[in-house]
């Protein structure tokens, strides 16, 4: 009885959260609006958030932040750009940290942490929704889900 | 010294007081991860918990020539566990203070810890950066990464390609330069210095500080693929310690004409590589082949390799790998015992390994390793404590480890 009780509510709060999941919104990557960058490959975005390029054409310093692996955007936004898992994200700046080649990006924990962060350096770039993209930032990449 | 000596509780409870001494340090230091305050000290960390053993007693088996004994047929956390902490100092955005520590089975056969690293790194532009100081080496791709278990597919290195490689630091500088190239990059990097530490030889430690140290690597990065071409050498400060080796071994030294014949003083050993990398959604491969010229007849040049492929299944990754070795001689011994120094240096075999990693949490990767090591009896370098009468070359190594970063 109990064990059909659990089932229930299981069966139910699935499918209640389903709803949700399906209205994920594109993910997109944002700069400074006035940093003169107007569109990026997906290449020029993995090479700026994996550091293998810390400049933009135009010699202005690129400044990526990331968020924590706490948040579902940070998933989704590498498996959509690179089809990488976070543990394979995370490995690939082990290397880096205890190498002693660089350090990762910052990371900013909610997508308002993001935009004040792009907005306030000028090379600042990050990825949000699509929907909170706002005039002083300027989308340069779109993630196709 | 024995094992139980090695992991006495005494040490483990002062390295487990440094470490919460640390972390303690770390948590009122390290500000929350908020983007705006961009925190001047961090403190992270490294480690592998692991046991191994093989199907021989007749070889002990290490990880690198660092290591002075190996493992036999008993479970041992003797050659893979590892613990390291950094802390970084962003003193100003261009400059930043980096100091390494490491607890690992080293040289005199202790956990002791060491500075692995410690130096200075100024970014000249935001794609060239100086450093200075203890460096990490880069003589094959990922070699200053070698002990950072979690950032790679397989247990260990391989070590076929790794053994020759007891080299982890230098006292001097390096430069490293990224160019973006339309959509790849081109990255190089050039460091010179001169080498510190010990390479154990039976009971006895080859003095390698001081022997200068210069190389530096090419590399392309186009998508998914990176390819790197790195050349480097060293010219070696001092002898082996054969005489003192032969001494104990067979009760007198080496008369000079030996001892000239066997210098390792003054020569100069270079190292080529040549790596791929392919690394994109479930898939990730490599492939590295390299070549060591000894400048000494008492060591053996070698060639060597491997081929590792794995493949994603959510959290887990089964790999495949195969690497090779093998060494020749430079030319006729003198005698008898040169022959026998000279042998020692040799290795002929091949090793095939599969296992699988498991990251079974945020941060924590466990893996399970099976490796068929299949060489000629003679192939004893790689090894310690041989039986040369009874060694045939052959013998299965199982790992089981648990790697994490915090």
């Amino acid at each position: 009885m109990k064990l059909r009780h659990l089932f229930l509510v299981f069966a139910l709060s699935w499918l209640v959260l389903q709803p949700a999941a399906e209205v994920r919104a594109e993910l997109v990557v944002v700069v400074n609006a006035r940093c003169g960058v107007a569109a990026m490959t997906r290449n020029e975005v993995v090479n700026v958030f994996f550091g293998r390029n810390r400049q933009f054409f135009n010699g202005i310093e690129a400044q990526p932040v990331d968020m924590p692996d706490a948040h579902p955007d940070r998933a989704r936004f590498y498996s959509g750009l690179v089809g990488k898992d976070i543990s394979e994200v995370n490995a690939y700046w082990s290397r880096q940290v205890f190498s002693g080649r660089m350090q990762p990006p910052p990371k900013a924990s909610t997508t308002e942490d993001v935009l004040k962060w792009v907005i306030s350096h000028p090379g600042g770039i990050g990825f949000i929704d699509l929907s909170k993209a706002d005039a002083r930032v300027r989308v340069v990449y779109e993630l196709t889900p | 010294m024995t094992l139980s000596n090695v992991f006495s509780r005494t040490f483990w409870a002062h390295l487990l007081k440094r470490l919460i001494v640390a972390c303690v340090l770390a948590q009122s230091i390290a500000l929350p991860a908020i983007a705006e305050s961009e925190s001047a000290f961090s403190l992270q960390g490294f480690g592998t918990l692991g046991v191994a053993r093989t199907t021989t007693d007749d070889v002990e088996f290490v990880r690198d020539l660092s290591q002075p004994r190996g493992i036999g047929k008993e479970w041992s956390p003797l050659v893979d566990s590892v613990l390291g902490l950094q802390g970084a100092w962003r003193i100003d955005p261009q400059l930043e203070a980096v100091l390494q520590v490491t607890s690992r089975y080293r040289y005199d056969q202790t956990f002791y810890p060491e500075v692995a690293w410690a130096y200075l790194k100024y970014d000249l532009t935001p794609n060239l950066s100086l450093r200075a100081g203890r460096l990490g080496t880069e003589f094959f791709m990922m070699a200053d990464s070698r002990w950072v278990g979690y950032s790679f597919l397989a247990a260990r290195p391989p070590g076929d390609y790794f053994w020759y490689l007891p080299f982890y630091s230098i006292h001097g500088a390096d430069a490293a330069i990224s160019v973006p190239l339309g959509e790849n990059t081109i990255r190089a990097k050039a460091f010179y210095g001169h080498s510190n530490g010990q390479i154990p030889l039976a009971d006895e430690q080859w003095e390698i500080a001081g022997s200068p140290m210069i190389g530096g690597y090419l590399e392309y990065q186009m998508d998914a693929w990176q390819l790197r071409a790195s050349y480097a050498n060293i010219k070696f400060k001092n002898d082996l310690p054969i005489s003192a080796v032969m001494r104990k071994l067979i009760g007198r030294g080496m008369t000079g004409a030996e001892a000239a014949f066997l210098s390792a003083r003054n020569t100069r050993t270079h190292y080529y590589s040549l790596g791929i990398v392919y690394d994109q959604g479930p898939w990730q491969a490599q492939l590295m082949l390299n070549h060591i010229e000894q400048g000494s007849n008492a060591l053996e040049s070698s060639d060597g390799g491997y081929l590792l492929a794995g493949y994603r299944v959510d959290q887990v990754t089964p790999y495949l790998g195969y690497s090779w070795v093998l060494s020749r001689q430079h030319g006729k011994p003198l005698n008898a015992l040169a022959a026998y120094v000279m042998e020692d240096s040799h290795s002929e075999q091949q090793t095939t390994f599969l296992g699988m990693r498991w990251d079974v949490a945020k941060s924590i990767a466990l893996k399970a390793q099976w490796d068929l090591v299949r060489g000629d009896s003679t192939s004893i370098f790689p090894y310690r404590q041989d039986h040369r009468e009874t060694w045939n070359g052959k013998m299965d190594v199982f790992t089981l480890t648990m790697d994490f970063i915090f």
